[in-house]
């Protein structure tokens, strides 16, 4: 057997989940589509003492439309999302980043939610939740809590053991989008992937793989937003780049910080161009 | 070490079995059901070996716990025919044909997960373009075919 022993808990709500997580705080560790957790467990990179898989609770399934936001419960597929009419309708950017996010089979189980709080270098969907300013809700033993993204998968951030992640909740912001990234192979996270969205009103671009999370470019999104539906040229965008660049350049085995910083540029002018061809979903 | 009593149906046969909570579906399903068509390579998720259908929905057998199928139904490469919407026991199903005729595997090590992968592919989306086809491959490594002809093994079988 390939994981180390643990102890297992299928919950069937929210409330008994947070019962155990609280019970056994920092040694219990939640599953959900498990496509990232398994392979560390099987790696016994992660050896947690209960494992609280979450497949069975109820209801979390859902996307749902609310007044000013779209709530997406721990169990949405990234499948389920990005064949989702609404989604694409109303959050813009969101399919087009999840049709990158590795294959269709792994999508059929890996949840958006998992995805997120993952939170590994390079992954398409944070730089979304950031772009967009999603919201997660909380829940522990203690109650209910709504924060934003950046605190959960922003610099240094982590979801507090105790808790667990019941909803992430969406702006609703129909809009123009562009998604492009650089991968090593097809499939698999990418080197840098960047997002850029836009309305009338503002221009939003962030890139993930750049840094060790998500970096939102407000510089960027202003040029790409004014010069609109002209793409600004990839020497503009780079000297724009310099300025939103506040984390240090991630590098890793499979590539190193020089290259991430060469293409980044040019990833970020196909993904404008790629927004600037787009019709609006409004 | 914790064990849960499951109930799943493999390969449309009921089973109950004792398992550890820690064991991979994919071990389950060799070791203790007997499912040898079944085949496991990288065991992280990367190659597709070991792609079942789970309630329907096509999944990575390495990636789930034995006691995670509890209650469901899987189906490995013995339940081909099956997933093709044809007759079992005569043959050769139309997939198997088509990658034989093509030489669409050599060693096979590869071959159980890409065609259970592939006959659900192809009843959801029966005349997939190119693209549409190297999407769906995207999840599947073979060592030694080179895809040429898994995609022309393929693109025989589209309606
Ligand atoms: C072959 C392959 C290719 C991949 N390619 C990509 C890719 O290109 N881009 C990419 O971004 N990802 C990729 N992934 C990762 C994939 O997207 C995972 O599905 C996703 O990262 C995790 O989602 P999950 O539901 O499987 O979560 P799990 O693996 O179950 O959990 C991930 C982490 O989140 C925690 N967690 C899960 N749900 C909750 C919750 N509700 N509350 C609190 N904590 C929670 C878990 O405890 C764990 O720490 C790939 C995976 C594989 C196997
Ligand atoms: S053995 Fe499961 S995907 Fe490779
Ligand atoms: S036929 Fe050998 S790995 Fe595909």
């Amino acid at each position: 057997m390939k994981p180390a022993p643990f102890a297992y808990a299928r919950p069937r709500t929210v409330l008994e989940t947070a019962g155990l997580l609280a019970k056994h705080t920092g040694a219990a560790r939640l599953l959900a589509g498990g496509q990232s957790l398994v392979p560390l467990l099987a790696r016994r990179l992660a050896c947690p003492v209960l494992l609280v898989d979450i497949n069975r609770i109820a209801g979390l399934d859902a996307i749902e439309v609310l007044p000013d936001q779209i709530r997406m419960g721990a169990l949405v597929r990234q499948q389920q999302a990005l064949c989702s009419e609404v989604i694409r309708r109303e959050v813009a950017g969101l399919a087009e980043a999840l049709a990158w996010v590795a294959n269709p089979v792994i999508r059929q189980r890996g949840t958006v939610i998992g995805n997120l709080i993952a939170n590994t270098p390079g992954a398409e969907l944070t730089a979304v939740a950031l772009a967009l300013g999603a919201r997660f809700v909380l829940r522990c033993a203690a109650g209910e809590q709504i924060l934003a993204a950046e605190e959960l998968i922003g610099p240094g951030r982590s979801v507090p053991a105790q808790a667990m992640v019941t909803h992430v909740l969406w702006p609703r912001r129909p809009a123009q989008a562009g998604f492009f990234e650089v991968a090593r192979r097809d499939g698999h996270a990418p080197v840098v992937a960047a997002l850029v969205t836009r309305t009338a009103r503002d221009c939003r671009v962030a890139l993930s793989g750049l840094t060790r999370t998500a970096l939102v470019c407000p510089t960027m999104a202003r040029l790409i937003g004014e010069g609109y539906p002209r793409v600004p040229s990839r020497e503009a965008l780079a000297a724009a780049l310099t300025v939103d660049l506040t984390q240090t350049v991630h590098t890793d085995g499979a590539c190193g910080a020089q290259y991430r910083l060469q293409v980044a540029p040019a990833v970020s002018w196909r993904a404008a161009q790629r927004m600037s061809l787009s019709r609006a979903t409004a | 070490m914790q064990c849960l009593d499951i109930r799943v149906i493999v390969d449309g046969k009921a089973l109950t079995a004792t398992v550890p909570v820690r064991l991979l579906l994919s071990d389950f399903l060799r070791e203790q059901a007997g499912c040898g068509g079944l085949h496991v390579a990288c065991g992280h998720g990367v190659c597709g070996a070991c792609t079942v259908v789970l309630d329907d929905v096509p999944v990575r057998a390495c990636l789930l716990l034995a006691v995670q199928a509890d209650g469901a139904a899987v189906q490995t490469i013995a339940s081909l025919p099956q997933l093709e919407g044809c007759e079992p026991e005569r043959g050769l199903t139309p997939l198997q044909q088509s990658f034989r005729r093509y030489h669409a595997l050599q060693c096979g090590y590869c071959t159980p997960g890409l065609l259970v992968a592939t006959a659900k592919f192809l009843a959801g989306c029966p005349s997939p373009d190119r693209a549409r086809i190297l999407e769906h491959l995207n999840g599947h490594l073979c060592r030694c075919s080179g895809y040429a002809n898994i995609i022309a093994a393929i693109e025989a079988v589209r309606a």
